[in-house]
């Protein structure tokens, strides 16, 4: 007994000990003054070095079409719902020269950076040649397309394209998209930081960062294995009356780190999580059947906007493959309502609302082919028949009499792949599967892990393994290059034969006509003239079909719980700009943190 | 033979567990003899259907005789599936918010509630205090509030084929009803549909089949090395015994559901059909029937018929087979029927992580486990995709357990009753 008494007071002795002496992070964040994520951020944050691509800290760290800027900034943020660029750091709309090769900007007076010096044009020269001289992903990806960043003075900043033989930029659409894509880092700690890797581009790009200057509403506050907790600078220089006028309305942005999307979920659903970037199944189910506070941009199906076209690509290399007539039968004979419906459980339009093109969803990339072109070429699916014809038609029939059709005496037998896990993408190869089945195609499915995965896929310097006759990988969502890139990436010959290409056309589709077309079109400038251009390209490759749609999938899942927040955006929402439904961290989608309102204050 | 039959099914445990093991092992021979649809084909679209009966409705308007029943509150519970007492409270908070005096509603009286309702709702205006989520409750509230009072039956047209104009084609009164089984077109899913869209009473007897067979295989490999091994390191002792016993320690201490995810993870998903992963369980679970067994024959070796045996020139293999084998073979049987059982529990952990068998092929337990938790079934309350499957898999282990502790009852003279 006295025992027992004498343990019980010195576990709770034990325990205040605990609790006095853990991180004052690690205690309960004030639940109405948090906003919490998830689907963001996998695995523990490893650091916050912008310049590297290895911080596996995405909620800090993400350039892309439209970057993510709670922590550091790009001059522009674009917005994909009108297309538009808005100026961040940037002061006004940026202005190209009258011989369209170079792009003039100026930084906002008001900007400044977390150290208080002010952000100065020479801050993204320095970025610039930063990139260059270690050779960041960054840099490689466009010192191609330009030539140099200079700061004309202490607030002007000029970016000059690289010009073709003929004195124009090779690429204006790449150049312009620079401007919103890619944060301006301080030259002052980039010295530091280079002086402290002793100017090695290794070193440099493996430095945590820990000390970095920054200009976002943002900074790190506490990161462990299962959580990264982000915290408001109160000092942001974006209150200034010439951007936001306020400051962002949570003061802390948490991201507990799950397991899996099922512990994400539940979380959501519990209203642990306010803001969930998942794919949640059956999304509708947590409003309509459990009731609760949930909602997502759109109120009925597809509940998002579509922005990314996920695609089944062929492997031209494989026997019949190389065969349109094989590639077309297989193409039209899937069941797509069924991919939309169980597979996506319909969170995608389909095929007959929006119908098969190289363009995603939205209207502005709709309005960019002509329709009526090509609506001969387009195909909603299932058309079993449709497809026996067409190979029958081609000579390619069943001759030995086991039920699957042969070419040139050798069986159609082809495995479908995705990454095993990507319970989304593996259900959709499931449905391509059965379709083979049915007309006489024998196709079995296999899902590698993602490590195995995308080293075979991305490497297009040799023909892909056996294993890989079809399979699943992303297209470009919508950005500021679009969908021009996006159709690059999947019809342009120029990445076959690049030991690591993550860039696109991993089935190796070869078309001088449309590689001509995708080198023009950044340099088009006339709108009747590009609206053919693309038009013909849609139709090159619904005729051609060296890969097919499979589904449409928004830029990111925005889910939202408002037990504790609301005035998130949604469709309609009166904003305007139109806040785009990207978690309010990406793009201008950031202009959601400052419309955020408590459901009680 | 006919005695020890007697005496095995003397025993109640055997009998309740072969009684549930048949049954299961009918239904899976018998069923798909009724059911030819093949196990794997989606049915639905869209995921997860509970269980019912689904009836083609465009069949029970224009194919099925119609028929009038005067039924007792018939227009009550029509009105109430559409508009319960949450959504009258809830279109109450509404009116009162945006600013009619809360006495003037009366929530009962679904007339008057309708023309409050009718006259103020406004779907563009957002109260304080009221969510995204509520305005999209609203909303569809609003939407299915349409045409709630009405008495006239609804009107089918069809579209003219030339023109494009609508026809009237048939009146639906609201007293009509269809019998079901004059419908065409009806299809009844006990167990609802899976993510997949496929009927899950189908694939689940399919997968139970499959993991009966895969529970087979196991069971076979793991007690044919287990005996084998067992019999020689038992009778021969010495330096081969030695050695038999080296490695059977060596697996004892390693866990054998670790060395069965590092095997079956090398292999690589294109390989893994259900046959494989049944033979790879084998290999990894005879362990214990080696030492048992070797265990008994020790005991075994030196008795009296064993040593005339030998003295009378038996070869080795005659005397394991024909003087010890006999000896063991009732302990055999039973750890036999063990090895069945975990090896189906072994799979359907395996799938679980997703290592199990490709799944193109065959369903199997773990498969359908698997892809009810990526699809987040047990989140989504979906018990139907998930909890029929832990019924089986319980319910087979259960009666294999209950066969072989009943045959242990006949067998071991100390248990004997």
């Amino acid at each position: 007994m006295k025992f027992s008494r004498l343990a019980v007071i010195g576990l709770l002795l034990g325990l205040l000990m605990a609790i006095s002496v853990a991180p004052a992070a690690a205690q309960e964040l004030p639940r109405n003054e948090t906003l919490y994520f998830n689907g963001q951020q996998w695995g523990s944050v490893v650091g916050w070095n912008p310049y590297s691509s290895n911080n596996n800290n995405a909620m800090a760290i993400t350039q892309a079409d439209s970057a993510r800027v709670i922590m550091f900034e790009t001059p522009y943020l674009y917005n994909m719902l009108d297309g538009q660029v808005y100026p961040l750091l940037a002061d006004g709309p940026y202005t190209w020269n009258d011989a369209h090769t170079e792009i003039t900007f100026k930084i906002k007076a008001a900007a400044h950076w977390s150290d208080d010096t002010p952000v100065t044009a020479h801050d993204v020269a320095y970025t610039w040649a930063t990139h260059v001289k270690y050779m960041t992903p960054t840099g490689a990806g466009n010192v191609d397309y330009i030539e140099d960043i200079v700061a004309a003075d202490d607030s002007t900043v000029v970016i000059k394209a690289k010009l073709s033989d003929d004195g124009t930029a090779v690429n204006p659409l790449i150049v312009q998209a620079y401007v919103s894509t890619n944060y301006v880092i301080q030259k002052a700690w980039t010295e530091t930081l280079e002086a402290r890797a002793n100017f090695d581009a290794t070193a440099l790009l493996a430095d945590t960062a820990e000390d970095v200057v920054y200009s976002g509403p943002y900074h790190g506050y506490f990161w462990d294995e299962s959580k990264v907790i982000y915290i408001r600078d109160d000092n942001y220089w974006g209150q200034d009356a010439s951007m936001w006028g306020k400051l962002p309305v949570p003061k802390y942005l948490a991201h507990n780190i799950f397991a899996d999307n099922a512990a994400g979920t539940t979380a959501l659903k519990a209203g642990e999580v306010d803001v969930s970037q998942q794919f949640n199944s059956n999304v509708q189910d947590l409003w309509l059947v459990d009731g609760l506070p949930i909602s997502t941009y759109l109120p009925e199906a597809p509940y998002g906007i579509g922005a990314s076209l996920p695609t089944a690509f062929y492997n031209l290399n494989s026997h019949g493959l190389d065969n349109v007539a094989v590639r077309k039968a297989i193409a039209i004979a899937v069941d797509y309502p069924t991919i939309i419906a169980n597979a996506m459980t319909n969170q995608s339009a389909t095929f007959e609302q929006v119908p098969r093109s190289l363009m995603n969803p939205t209207a502005g990339e709709q309005a960019m082919y002509d329709h009526a072109a090509v609506a001969d070429l387009q195909w909603a699916g299932n058309d079993i028949e449709g497809a026996k014809a067409l190979l029958d038609e081609a000579g390619i029939v069943d001759t030995d009499g086991d039920g699957w059709r042969e070419l040139d005496g050798q069986p159609l037998r082809y495995v479908a792949t995705c990454p095993n896990g990507w319970s989304d993408w593996q259900a959709a190869i499931e449905v391509v599967a059965a379709a083979g089945a049915q007309i006489g195609i024998d196709i079995t499915t296999n899902y590698p892990e993602w490590s195995v995965y995308q080293t075979v896929v991305t490497k297009s310097d040799a023909p892909l393994p056996e294993g890989y006759d079809i399979f699943m990988m992303w297209s470009d969502g919508a950005g500021p290059t679009q969908p021009w890139s996006r159709i690059r990436k999947l019809l342009s010959s120029e990445f076959i034969g690049m030991t690591s290409n993550w860039n696109g056309n991993w089935g190796g589709y070869s078309n001088p006509e449309a590689d001509a077309l995708i080198q023009a079109i950044p340099t088009v400038t006339d709108e009747a003239q590009l609206k053919e251009m693309y038009t013909e390209l849609v139709r090159i490759y619904l005729t051609d079909v060296p890969s097919f749609t499979l589904m449409y999938r928004p830029q990111s899942f925005h889910t939202v719980n408002e037990s504790v927040w609301t005035n998130f955006p949604y469709d309609g929402d009166g904003t305007n700009p139109p806040v785009p439904p990207l978690d309010m961290t990406d793009g201008w989608g950031i202009a959601g943190l400052y419309n955020l309102e408590l459901v009680n204050p | 033979m006919r005695y020890m039959l007697g005496q095995i099914f003397s025993s109640v445990r055997f009998r309740i567990g072969f009684s549930i093991f048949a049954f299961i092992l009918l239904t899976v021979l018998i069923y798909p003899l009724i059911i030819t649809e093949p196990p794997l084909k989606t049915i639905s679209r869209g995921t997860f259907l509970s269980p019912g009966i689904y009836v083609n409705v465009y069949d029970s308007i224009g194919f099925s005789p119609q028929y009038t029943l005067l039924l007792d509150g018939a227009a009550e519970r029509r009105i109430a599936a559409k508009l319960n007492a949450d959504d009258r409270a809830s279109m109450k908070e509404w009116l009162v918010k945006a600013g009619l005096p809360e006495e003037s509603i009366d929530t009962q009286d679904t007339a008057a509630l309708l023309e409050v309702w009718h006259a103020n709702f406004d779907p563009t205006i957002r109260l304080p205090g009221m969510t995204n989520a509520d305005r999209n409750y609203y909303i569809r509230l609003n939407t299915a509030l349409d045409g709630l009072l009405a008495t006239e039956g609804a009107t089918i047209a069809v579209p003219d084929a030339t023109t494009g104009a609508l026809k009237e084609q048939a009146v639906v009164d609201q007293t009509s009803y269809v019998n079901i089984y004059e419908v065409p077109n009806s299809r009844v899913f006990p167990l609802g549909t899976d993510n997949f869209g496929r009927d899950v009473l189908t694939e689940l007897v399919a997968a139970t089949g499959v993991s009966l067979i895969i529970g087979f295989v196991a069971g076979t490999v793991a007690t044919v090395i287990g005996l084998l091994l067992g019999l020689i390191s038992g009778f021969l002792g010495g330096f081969v015994d030695d050695a038999i016993i080296f490695v059977t320690n060596l697996f004892t201490v390693i866990p054998s559901f670790i060395i069965l995810i590092l095997i079956t993870f090398s292999i690589g998903q294109d390989k893994r059909g259900a046959i494989t992963i049944a033979v790879v369980i084998g290999l990894t679970s005879w362990v214990w029937t080696t030492r048992a067994v070797r265990a008994q024959v020790i005991s075994l070796r030196n008795r009296d018929h064993v040593n005339l045996s030998r003295l009378s020139g038996h070869s080795t293999a005659y005397i394991l087979m024909a003087d010890i084998f006999p000896y063991i073979a009732s302990y055999v049987v039973m750890a036999f029927i063990l090895q069945v059982s975990s090896g189906i529990l072994a799979e359907a952990g395996l799938s679980i992580l997703g290592l199990g068998p490709r799944t193109t092929e065959v369903p199997t337990l773990g498969l359908m486990m698997n892809w009810g938790m990526i699809y987040q079934a047990h989140i989504l309350g979906k018990w139907w995709a998930y909890f029929p499957v832990i019924l089986v898999i319980a319910l087979i282990t259960f009666s294999l357990n209950l066969m072989q502790t009943g045959l242990d009852r006949v067998f071991n003279p100390t248990l004997r009753e």
